[in-house]
């Protein structure tokens, strides 16, 4: 078990699922009928890009909270970690929604609900590491990154919710309650594509996970040598 | 629970206040100085309407002149040492929180009776004399959002070593659910006047945002004032 749930062979299935899914969604999934055409495709990347980041942030603010209970480190690395990569995740939602936008809309900005949510969500989880780089004492750094940790997330519905209270709305709701629906062949590319990422993002929180493991031995060793 | 220990916080910080008067007097300065920049900025060409803006330049203003507040709040506690005589006090961490938050509500609502009048002899056309009720709604339930995410978010900041300078990267993006919904329901209520029906969801989302982020800082305030 421990050998399947490694980071190279996480990589090694996010790498299948997510080249798979691509194939899919070219050669399996039909070509979108409206204005879009091909543009659309990007949306197997999209939208799993999007979930995998809010699940990041959702295991940054369990780790929180565990941390908080336990004062346990290893909560603390592995909220750094799913930070960091929920922040580089989210940087990728707008690069990629960015793109949509210009194909879909003809602008590469607009102030639409989702797209402003995660660029406050950008700005939010970079707050946590400026936040970070200025307390020096490790157990006080750790606890109030915990803190803003656990308030950014609550946050992040609230800020989607707030942005749904302007009059607009360019943004397609897939799945859900209006949303359109995706026929089979869709669907089936779409739940690869997710599946391949969340893999991908399992194996970069685990690969990060070992190199904070890493540092921490080096500090134990540098420590214990009196340097 | 600590109602004593409440009030005499609460009363602390106002003597306090009201002896020397900088906080209040500079942030009331600051309020109106800030109109006049607005004033400049906005008036592109003779006689224009700034009617649509009212909303977004009144909240604006509260919200840069609130982090100052903030900062100042804490920083005196933090000179003096007096934080460390407060927490040497057998009061409840949560007690502090809510006698903080109250005493920082107090200094809001001082600076917003001298600002809104004076506002709107410069800026709002229109006669809301209707709407005023409402109108003190609105303003309570977004100064309450403000003042306790503001007083657990300078807590935090106040025990860091960039202190002031990172108060408004955690404060802004997390307060934007807040400006967004205020904002918009005070321009309508400056321009054209309005119901409690049609104002229903904006109230309940800022009475949500208040209760969720009181239970929040509730929850977490113990970790964030530190031992």
């Amino acid at each position: 078990m421990k050998k399947v749930l490694s980071a190279p062979a996480l990589f090694v299935g996010s790498g299948i699922f997510l080249v798979l899914g691509l194939l899919l969604a070219f050669w399996y999934s039909p070509v979108d009928a409206s204005t879009m055409g091909y543009s659309q495709k990007i949306l197997y990347f999209h939208a799993p890009i999007a979930t995998a980041a809010l699940l990041a942030f959702g295991v940054a603010f369990v780790a929180a909270v565990l941390f908080l209970r336990s004062q346990d480190p290893k909560w603390d690395r592995l909220g750094v970690v799913s930070v960091r990569v929920g922040l580089l995740f989210s940087v990728l939602v707008m690069a990629t929604g960015m793109i949509w936008g210009k194909a879909a809309w003809g602008v590469w900005w607009a102030w639409e609900p989702r797209l402003t949510t995660f660029l406050l969500v950008c700005f939010l989880y970079a707050a946590y590491f400026v936040l970070r780089s200025v307390v020096e004492e490790e157990q006080r750094r750790a606890t109030y990154a915990a803190v803003f940790a656990i308030i950014a997330f609550i946050d992040v519905p609230i800020t989607y919710l707030s942005t749904r209270l302007l009059p607009e709305g360019l943004h397609p709701v897939v799945l859900g309650p209006g949303g359109g629906g995706m026929p089979g062949n869709m669907l089936v590319s779409f739940m690869i594509s997710m599946f391949g990422m969340m893999l991908l993002l399992a194996a970069l929180i685990r690969r990060d996970l070992g190199i904070e493991d890493l540092k921490e031995r080096v500090a134990d060793l540098k420590n214990s040598i009196g340097g | 629970m600590g109602w004593l220990q409440f009030k005499a916080i609460v009363r602390k910080d106002l003597t306090r206040e009201l002896r020397t008067r900088d906080m209040l007097v500079s942030m009331i300065l600051f309020v109106l100085l800030a109109m006049v920049v607005f004033h400049y900025a906005f008036s592109v060409k003779e006689g224009v309407d700034l009617t649509y803006f009212t909303g977004g330049m009144l909240w604006a203003v509260f919200i840069f002149a609130m982090l100052l507040g903030l900062n100042r709040s804490f920083a005196q506690e933090k000179d003096e040492r007096c934080l460390d005589g407060l927490l040497l006090c057998p009061v409840d961490r949560v007690v502090i929180f809510l006698a903080k938050t109250a005493g920082n509500l107090i200094f809001l609502l001082i600076i917003q009776a001298v600002a809104v009048p004076v506002f709107t002899l410069f800026f709002v056309s229109r006669s809301y004399v209707a709407d005023l009720p409402l109108f003190l709604l609105v303003l309570l339930l977004a100064d309450l959002g403000i003042c306790a995410l503001g007083t657990l978010l300078a807590t935090i900041s106040m025990n860091t070593r960039s202190r002031d300078l990172l108060l408004p990267i955690l404060f802004l993006p997390l307060i934007v659910p807040v400006l967004i919904a205020v904002t918009a329901a005070t321009t309508t209520i400056f321009a054209t006047g309005t119901s409690l029906g049609s104002l229903a969801t904006r109230l309940l989302f800022l009475l949500g945002f208040d209760l969720i982020f009181m239970v929040a800082a509730y929850g977490t305030y113990d970790f964030a004032i530190g031992e």
